[in-house]
């Protein structure tokens, strides 16, 4: 047995965005041992939610929960919310919504592998992946009126027609997006030097991925099929709109990346489909209910199942809003997997299982 | 050695960066930008100043009972809900000019907070001014119906 060293890395990091502490105990190189420390970051996002605002501003300030699920969080707390004040919403502001979350999915996802790119020391990659990520981030804008707070989701339904104008643009980005999307493809998939880094770092089993309750890429990339938009049919129609799940079975970091980008194949199938089919409907439910009793929300977030519990008590502020995000189920795991690996790929792993720490410590 | 001559082709290519701020980056038409409003067409019924999440709409009132709109750029979160809750079209509207970064005092949070409690203090001033009038009034009306029965 040779010297044990332990090595710090974070809160702040220079190759690590996240405010996320690990604690290495490294031999020889080699991660034996792994703490994570988290919560660095409270703001008190809940306890603002159930005191200060009323219950339909909240989809305002979870929108703010984190700058890139912003559509996630205030969809899943908009389903919590007409769950409580027991309204339908229309079929088009379904559809809208899918729409958006897609869209917001491709960013996610883009972003994320451009940081596994950077960490893993391409740096030219990273420009790319970030170049090419710019589009979605105009469309939303176009669509949403916003890049990052879209705003979109409300309590009853969403707040912005798609313009026909808009959907045009939108499927013209799209089809240049593809050949884009295909060599992006082909990079992550066949450039040696990045397999390099990639390939079995940080690698997870199905089992363990099982036994640690993994959720989104990260369980997808260890073979686990899980995915909320397979398994709720009732609040958004994934199904009907082209949806189909990908499981890869490396589980390493670089089985993740492949699993990102066919994800984003099936991404532009959606929005496709979206806007060819668009429903006619008004966008919005109107009610004067106030919410009361218990529910709870799912939702796929780009980094995997996001949790929305709300109670309420028949007044305009709710007695309490719980949010679980995907990252905090995937902490136990995220350990389990930096175990065994070299100290000098961590940032690499630790960018490949896209934590976001803005929505765990919130 | 593919890659080796697109490096070399790229130093002459049109970098894709934007030198933003001194170059304008892509604006939509809608843009959520500046919330402006337009005094004629306002019914003062505060709907847009309940909405607000983060309260950057506020209206003071003076003993008259003449509502003043402000509005604080600094606050304001751009989500556009004042627009969706008024009741007059145009008496708040959203234009996609969008919000300065605060490079002067004057355009960050500058005394917000206390306006936004003066303004709440002067409503209720009126309010109680309104009271006092009205309890005047009775008593007016009390005296004089006391002095007709009187004659
Ligand atoms: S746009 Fe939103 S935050 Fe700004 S004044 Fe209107 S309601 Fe308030
Ligand atoms: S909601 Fe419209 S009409 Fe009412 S006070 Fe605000 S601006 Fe005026």
């Amino acid at each position: 047995m040779g010297k044990q060293y332990e090595i710090p890395l974070g809160a702040q990091h220079i190759s690590l965005l996240e405010p996320l502490h690990f604690k290495f105990t490294t031999e020889n190189e080699r991660i034996v041992d792994t703490q994570a420390n988290l919560f660095y970051v409270h703001r008190g996002i809940e306890a603002a939610c159930c005191s200060k605002f009323k219950f339909r501003q909240v989809s305002f300030v979870v929108g703010r929960v984190c700058g890139l699920c912003s559509i996630s969080h205030s969809t899943a707390y908009s389903q919590v919310a007409e769950k409580l004040v027991k309204i339908e919403i229309p079929r088009r502001a379904k559809y809208l919504r899918m729409l958006v979350i897609e869209m917001d999915r491709i960013h996610s996802h883009l972003l994320c592998l451009s940081h596994v790119a950077e960490n893993s020391g391409y740096e030219a990659l990273f420009m790319k992946t970030m170049q090419y990520r710019e589009f979605v981030m105009e469309l939303l804008e176009a669509v949403c009126g916003n890049r990052i707070q879209y705003d979109f989701s409300i309590v009853g339904g969403v707040t912005r027609d798609l313009k026909p104008m808009v959907a045009e643009i939108i499927l013209k980005r799209l089809k240049i997006f593809l050949p884009q999307l295909d060599e992006l493809m082909d990079i992550y998939k066949n450039n040696w030097t990045l397999s390099l880094k990639n390939k079995n770092a940080g690698a997870i089993t199905r089992a363990d991925a099982m036994r640690l309750n993994v959720v989104g890429p990260f369980a997808r990339a260890a073979g686990l099929a899980v995915d909320v938009r397979n398994e709720t049919e009732d609040l958004l129609p994934w199904k009907e709109v082209g949806f189909e799940m990908i499981t890869e079975t490396g589980g390493d970091a670089y089985a993740r990346n492949i699993l990102r980008l066919r994800e984003l194949y099936i991404s532009k199938r959606i929005i496709e489909n979206i806007i060819h089919g668009l429903p006619e409907s008004p966008l919005v439910t109107e009610t004067k209910a106030f919410p009361d009793g218990e529910a709870v929300a799912r939702i796929e977030a780009p980094r995997g199942e996001l949790f929305y519990y709300a109670k309420g008590n028949k007044t305009q502020v709710l007695e309490r809003l719980k949010i679980k995000a995907p990252t905090f189920s995937n902490v136990a795991a995220m350990v389990e997997a930096l175990n065994g690996n070299e100290y000098g790929s961590a940032p690499a792993i630790i960018a490949s299982f896209d934590p976001c720490l803005s929505c765990t410590a919130r | 050695m593919k890659s080796f001559f697109k490096a070399l082709l790229n130093i002459f290519r049109k970098p894709v960066t934007v030198k933003y701020p001194s170059e304008k980056t892509f604006l939509p038409d809608d843009y959520r930008g500046l919330i402006g409003f337009n005094e004629d067409l306002c019914i003062w019924c505060r709907r847009c100043e309940m909405v607000c999440p983060p309260g950057a709409i506020v209206f003071s009132q003076d003993l008259e009972g003449k509502q003043t709109y402000h509005f604080s750029r600094a606050v304001c979160i751009y989500c556009g809900e004042c627009v969706r809750a008024c009741p007059k079209e145009g008496a708040i509207f959203q234009s996609n000019e969008p919000a300065n970064f605060a490079v002067k005092e004057s355009d960050i949070n500058n005394n917000w907070n206390r306006l936004f409690d003066e303004a709440l203090e002067s409503r209720i001033a009126y309010a109680a001014e309104k009271k006092r009038r009205a309890a005047e009034k009775v008593v007016a009306a009390k005296k004089e119906e006391e002095s007709k029965t009187v004659t």
